[in-house]
């Protein structure tokens, strides 16, 4: 602001002073707030003055420059030239301020996601847990070599063997055949060992019992100076008991790391979607507003946002991602600051404009992933009670002019990211005090009962006016409480957002 | 639901019979996948029997309307009846496709774009 820009910028201040100085001038003071920031020269006296000019930003005065000594037209020009440079100036590095913070958010989104997959990366490592075991085995029982199988359900058979590749692939593809065939412990030796393995002089094969379905095998090859015999065989029966506690347990972790994978992501696109949401509810002048968003357990692309800024005309928006999950969450942080970014631009751009360029922006992106985003975007004037909104394929959004019939506000152009242009134009309507304006998400008209019958639009229409005496919190929560009642026994399985604006006196 | 697809000429037709909602679009999803996956991506969904959609079942037509356009084909659809035509218009989807009366005319027009 004034005060940050002055500090960075003093010399040129200066030189701008010391022209009106040397041109006959007493003084040239730079006030913010109605507060004399700088003044130049330094014995100056800040409240006498002949000519002032004001700073502004947007439509809000902020400041004035002052000068005392020179009163000629020529001399006001200038002045005036001076503050609408200074102006413009204050106006872009507020601009900039704004898009800085909102690349700080989209960074902090990417750190989040960074520790995410870094946690990912402590997986067990199953296939060196299999050959461990394969060459304890071949420690303790004394064997040439031995190896073991493990399959999960749907999955190809993974096999280690010890010593490394002890055996010859054709070798292993007939152990497997084997393995699959015998359901039982199975010893082979002497000419029979030979017939099916030319190298073999024995093999013991035990099969190993696993609760989980997968199904494995441990095999012990040529015992060292002779014959299995009965206690070699008690010792290896002893391991593959053993192998299967630990192969179970191993599966169960894998099997409890996936769903710690989709528990982080649900809870990351929740953490997502929560922290973008506005934590305050606006004041308007006019308007009693209210929004709220209650995520699914997986979690949609609902979202909500305003902007107020002074001397610009209060603009809401309500958005909602094709789509769930982690992507949706992501798609949705996106959406938003764009259209955050594109609302942000000089000098307050209309609804129609705004969807219009997060469209040509967002387009190829969400073609690539053959996604889209409902998007609709209003601003309110005060002064005019006119209300301005452009609605890309949004639904439901309902009007309620003051003792009239409520009816929905149809979309006229479709989806952000379906069509390379947007056709959504401007539509007005007047909002005086008692009008109902409710911008949802189709979580709520799409609540299904437990007996698959839908919540629709009828419901909703009804309900709305009904509600419309109640204030804008008050019809939010009933319209939250009337969906809950009527989906009772039914998960929640999309977001529901709400935003409700009624008119009020000024 | 019941799902049907036959081939006519190079356009692949889906017919959709019952409710075609959240609970309904995955096998869709994947049928329309396989369609798209034909040279030329030509699919015509033939919606007659569909007295019901919700937002999961546009967004995979949407999606499988997307992906045959980004490899020079389409996904056009037949026979909305009411409750459905009111929400592709709701929601302005009648715009971003082409929708025909009857599926003999969205194959034609397929042909048409051919010669």
């Amino acid at each position: 602001m004034l005060p940050t820009i002055i500090a960075a910028q003093r010399p040129h201040f200066q030189a701008l002073a010391g022209a009106w100085l040397d041109g006959g001038a007493n003084s040239f003071v730079v006030v913010f707030e109605n507060k004399p920031i700088a003044w130049w020269p330094t014995h100056a006296d800040p409240s006498r003055v002949t000519l002032v000019e004001n700073l502004w930003l947007g439509r809000k005065k902020i400041g004035e420059l002052r000068v005392d000594g020179p009163n000629s037209r020529a001399a006001r020009a200038q002045l005036q030239a001076e503050a609408v440079l200074l102006s413009s100036l204050i106006e872009s590095s507020n601009n900039l301020n704004s898009v800085t913070s909102q690349l700080i958010d989209t960074q902090d989104q990417l750190l989040a996601m960074y520790d995410l997959t870094q946690t990912m990366r402590e997986d067990v490592d199953f296939n060196k847990m299999l050959y461990q075991l394969a060459s304890e085995t071949t420690r303790l029982v004394k064997v040439d070599a031995a190896f073991m199988m493990v399959q999960k359900t749907g999955q190809p058979w993974l096999i280690e063997e010890s010593p490394a590749s002890a055996f010859k692939p054709e070798t292993i593809e007939s152990l497997l055949a084997l393995v699959q065939e015998t359901g039982h412990d199975l010893l082979l030796s002497g000419e029979e060992a030979r017939e099916q393995f030319s190298n073999f002089r024995n093999l013991l094969l035990l099969p190993i019992q696993i609760r989980s379905s997968a199904k494995a095998a441990l095999g012990l090859v040529n015992k060292t100076g002779g014959d299995f015999l009965s206690p070699d065989i008690k010792l290896a029966r002893a391991i593959a008991e053993h192998a299967g506690a630990r192969i179970e347990n191993a599966l169960l972790y894998q099997r409890n790391l996936e769903q710690a994978k989709l528990q982080t992501e649900m809870e990351l696109a929740q953490r997502v979607q929560l922290n973008l949401l506005p934590r305050r509810q606006p004041a308007v002048k006019g308007i009693d507003f209210w929004a709220s968003s209650r995520p699914a357990l997986q979690v949609g692309g609902d979202f909500y946002d305003f902007l107020q800024r002074e001397g610009w005309p209060f603009t809401f928006t309500v958005g909602d991602i094709s789509g769930k999950g982690l992507s949706a969450a992501l798609l949705m942080s996106m959406t938003r600051s764009v259209i955050r970014t594109k609302a942000h631009d000089f000098p307050a751009p209309s609804p129609e404009l705004v969807v219009g360029w997060s469209n040509e922006e967002l387009y190829e992106d969400f073609t690539e992933v053959s996604m889209f985003a409902t998007v609709f975007v209003g601003q309110y004037e005060a002064n005019s009670r006119e209300m301005l909104y452009a609605n890309a394929g949004h639904s439901p959004v309902i009007y309620y002019p003051r003792g009239g019939q409520a009816r929905l506000l149809e979309a006229d152009g479709t989806a952000v990211g379906i069509l390379p242009t947007s056709f959504s134009e401007n539509q007005r309507i007047r909002f005086e005090p008692g009008d109902v304006l409710i911008v949802a998400t189709d979580g709520l008209s799409e609540a299904y009962n437990t007996q698959n019958e839908m919540f629709g639009y009828d419901r909703l229409l009804e309900l709305t006016e009904a509600l419309a005496d109640k204030s804008a919190q008050e019809i939010a929560n009933d319209l939250y409480d009337t969906v809950n009642e009527f989906s009772a026994g039914k998960p929640q399985d999309d977001d529901q957002t709400v935003m409700v604006l009624k008119g009020t006196k000024h | 639901m019941e799902l049907k697809t036959r081939q006519v000429n190079d356009v692949t037709i889906i017919e959709i019979e019952g409710r075609f909602d959240t609970h309904t679009a995955p096998p869709v999803h994947e049928l329309l996948q396989e369609a798209i996956l034909e040279k030329p991506a030509y699919v015509v969904v033939n919606l007659e029997a569909v007295h019901f959609i919700d937002s999961t079942a546009l967004s995979t037509l949407v999606a499988g309307m997307k992906r045959s356009r980004q490899v020079d084909g389409d996904l056009r659809l037949c026979n909305l009846q009411q409750p459905v035509r009111m929400i592709f218009e709701l929601t302005r989807l009648d715009r971003a496709f082409e929708i025909f009366s009857s599926e003999v005319e969205a194959i034609e027009a397929f042909q048409e774009a051919n010669t």
